[in-house]
């Protein structure tokens, strides 16, 4: 298709240009990366879609349409609201603390001082660090018999024995909160930090000259102009935080208690355990609808923001 | 062809450093070589079809286990030992990523093109492999005379629906880990029941001889269910009722083993809190750094806690049947892999041939001896090579005998979470009649 489409375009240019309209061109021009794109990318999507309205399973060897049966079980699943309500207490922790720890840093950053490049690569090991090894790290860092933060609220008097981070509902979601806050701040940082390199200098001088202080050159010039990038920011993080899976997988598998399994550990084992792919589709659509509802909240309040400033 | 091939080539390396009346014995052999290659080439197609006919062509799949020697090494001595069948090898995952190794059977079997025609499987997916239809009933090819040479456990679990759809091969089971030392202070008796289990490892731990007195498993992971299996059986209870059409696991028997498995953590206090976390690793760990009195876990620790290099309980260690409820029998959960034939098999009597040797005395003492896997014939565990080379596994014969299978039924990937998730919220809040009711309904909605 896109061997044919280019021979004939360089070959005979003129005859054919002539035959066919400019628009025409366009749309033949545009096909090949059409094709290759909804093969991989629409066509899963549709096929995910149309799976979640069977009954299909793998063990059972059922294939036949269901209609809505998979999304009313869906509405009367306590797994999947508790799954539901995890997940989304997750992002939203772990967005909101990661955006205010990477301004921070961004901040900071920003400013010139001796080391800087030194600082800004070694604050993104972090994140270029595999999931899985982050994992591991802080399955022993928070072990509940030898781990080295109950050492040391231990010795600091700060707790009187050793808790068991990931085997009670209270702690587990908390620490697997923070592991993704120290893996991920580095990356709103780097986001913030591009953005904060655009708000003209020039401003922050003028500023500085009408006498506005620190505080108040963030709070009326940086941060106004900064809206933006921080909105587009927390969006891609909320769209990956909703997806957590390595965390959790590897480190509690969903308990103690069901208290941290979220929508993809839950799908993953609907899906691949049990093999019931309709139902198991169910899941991942209403994981697909939740991320375009928070990608339409942010896109909504994002023009809202560009609107406002025009 | 490529074996003709190789002989000179092969043959040319030692060359280099071998005396002159060797080069020239090589010199002859390789000339002779050389004439067979020449009449190879005219008839070796020949040769080679003629033989392909005579021979049934199947396949074996299964999760790739290692020690001395691999599957592929047993596959190819089958092969060799007769010319009717030729056995093709499918390595499926390692037996870890048990998860892939279940979903790349399910994709071949699904497919019902008769591949791969003999097959092993973990003993949890029997009953779902059955009532898919992919499962061969072997009751014809072995009649019970033939079966009482297995483990009756082994047995039940390879049986669905009153038919026999898998042969017993290899299996594993929970055990009663002890320290010697630390017992012989308490009373020197293994405990057999859970109340004297309890007392001792209270005793033990308020004199300050061990920090911790039971270990076990409590993620909510496979493993929970397997614990949990044998408590319930211990009390006479059970997690399905026998026709496996509704839940038991609600009634007191189960009630109470669950609620005693709660107060290890929340009243004896003889385990710590983090066995909730805890699967089977990270509970071997402070047992085999001598922390610990008791400990529940599979046959693997054994090794470990008598390698100097690994561990600080070495020769200080025992094993037992797991104690029970006045009452109750010592119940151990069932693992291990165990045979099957794919029912849309096109080469139905060279796979039950297959089946036969990869189950039969001979083969199953190879693989206690070169892979370290216990046999499922009784017989075997009193032989005199296993036990002088596999001395550990040679003592657990009393363990085996009470193998009890994990609940039968082709639904058995939707219970098993249910089971897990319900049980770990049982062990957290501590609210274990409430939190089995909820369980016992979702089950029946599950296999009713």
């Amino acid at each position: 298709m896109t061997a044919a489409a280019t021979v004939s375009g360089i070959g005979r240019p003129r005859r054919f240009g002539k035959a066919l309209p400019v628009s025409l061109w366009a749309l033949l021009l545009l096909t090949p990366a059409f094709v290759s794109l909804a093969s991989v990318s629409f066509y899963p999507i549709i096929s995910g879609l149309y799976l979640s309205l069977t009954n299909t399973s793998l063990i059972t060897q059922e294939n036949e349409f269901s209609g809505f049966s998979n999304y009313v079980q869906l509405w009367g699943d306590a797994q999947f609201w508790n799954a539901w309500w995890h997940t989304m207490w997750f992002t939203t922790a772990s967005t909101i603390l990661e955006t205010v720890i990477g301004l921070g840093m961004a901040l900071i950053l920003c400013e010139a001082f001796k080391g800087r490049g030194l600082v800004r690569a070694a604050m993104l090991v972090p994140w270029a660090m595999p999931t899985v090894v982050t994992s591991k790290m802080f399955g022993w860092l928070f072990d509940g018999q030898n781990g080295i933060i109950n050492y040391i609220l231990l010795h600091a008097g700060l707790i009187d024995q050793n808790i068991n981070w990931y085997g009670s509902p209270d702690t587990a979601m908390m620490t697997i909160i923070i592991a993704d806050v120290w893996k991920t701040t580095p990356f709103m940082a780097l986001l913030l930090l591009t953005g904060l390199q655009t708000v003209p200098n020039s401003l922050i001088e003028a500023a500085r000259m009408d006498g506005a202080k620190g505080w108040t050159t963030f709070w009326y010039i940086r941060l106004p102009l900064l809206m933006p990038t921080l909105l587009i920011a927390g969006l891609f993080r909320a769209l990956d935080a909703f997806r957590v899976f390595d965390l959790v997988y590897v480190l509690t598998g969903g308990g103690p208690a069901d208290s941290t399994e979220t929508l993809s550990t839950l799908s993953y084992k609907v899906l691949f355990s049990t093999l019931q792919f309709g139902y198991g589709s169910a899941v991942s659509t209403a994981m697909f609808v939740t991320e375009g509802i928070i990608a339409l909240v942010f896109c909504l309040y994002l023009i809202r923001q560009i609107r406002r400033a025009q | 062809m490529t074996d003709i091939k190789k002989g000179p080539v092969s043959g040319s390396k030692p060359v280099a450093h071998v005396t002159i009346a060797d080069r020239r014995q090589f010199l002859i052999g390789s000339a002779g070589l050389l004439g067979a290659a020449t009449l190879g080439l005219g008839t070796g197609l020949g040769v080679r079809r003629a033989r392909a006919q005579s021979r049934a062509e199947i396949s074996f799949a299964s999760a790739a286990f290692f020690g001395k020697e691999t599957f592929g090494d047993l596959i190819k001595a089958f092969n060799e030992s007769q010319d009717r069948v030729l056995v093709k090898n499918i390595e499926l995952p390692r037996p870890s990523s048990s998860t892939e190794v279940y979903q790349g059977l399910v994709q071949q079997l699904a497919r019902r093109t008769g591949t791969p025609d003999v097959f092993s499987q973990d003993v949890i997916w029997i009953a779902g492999f059955t009532a898919a239809g992919w499962a061969l009933p072997l009751d014809e090819y072995f009649p019970a005379d033939k079966r009482s040479a297995y483990f009756s456990g082994t047995l039940n679990a390879c049986t669905y629906d009153g038919k026999l759809t898998a042969l017993p091969w290899f299996m594993d089971s929970g055990m009663f880990y002890y320290r010697t030392d630390v017992l012989e202070k308490h009373g020197g008796k293994v405990p057999e029941n859970w109340a004297d289990m309890a007392t001792i490892a209270a005793a033990a731990q308020k004199a300050g001889d061990i920090d911790f007195g039971y270990l076990w498993q409590g993620k909510q992971a496979e493993v929970l269910v397997c614990d949990a299996v044998e408590i319930i059986t211990s009390n006479n209870g059970a997690i399905l009722a026998p026709d496996g059409k509704s839940s038991l696991i609600n009634q007191k028997a189960a009630v109470d083993a669950i609620q005693f498995l709660h107060g290890t953590i929340a009243t004896s206090k003889i385990s710590p809190q983090d066995v909730l976390s805890w699967d089977e690793e990270p509970s071997r760990q402070p047992f085999t750094s001598g922390k610990a009195m008791f400990m529940r876990n599979w046959s693997y620790v054994y090794p470990i806690a008598q390698d100097a290099k690994a561990s600080q309980v070495v020769d200080k260690i025992g094993v037992a049947p797991l104690p029970s409820f006045p009452g109750g029998k010592s119940s151990a959960c069932l693992g291990g892999y165990q045979l099957g034939v794919n029912a849309n098999s096109k080469q139905r009597e060279a796979a039950i041939e297959l089946l036969t040797w990869l189950s039969s005395t001979e083969t199953q003492h190879r693989i206690a001896l070169n892979f370290g896997l216990a046999p499922t014939r009784p017989a075997l565990f009193q032989d005199e090579k296993i036990k002088t080379e596999q001395p550990f596994m040679a003592s657990l014969e009393k363990v085996f005998t009470g193998a009890t299978a994990r609940p039968i039924t082709p639904e058995y990937a939707k219970v098993t979470l249910a089971l897990q998730s319900g049980i770990s919220k049982a062990l957290v809040s501590g609210n274990v009649q409430a939190e089995m009711d909820a369980l016992a309904t979702q089950i029946d909605q599950i296999v009713g």
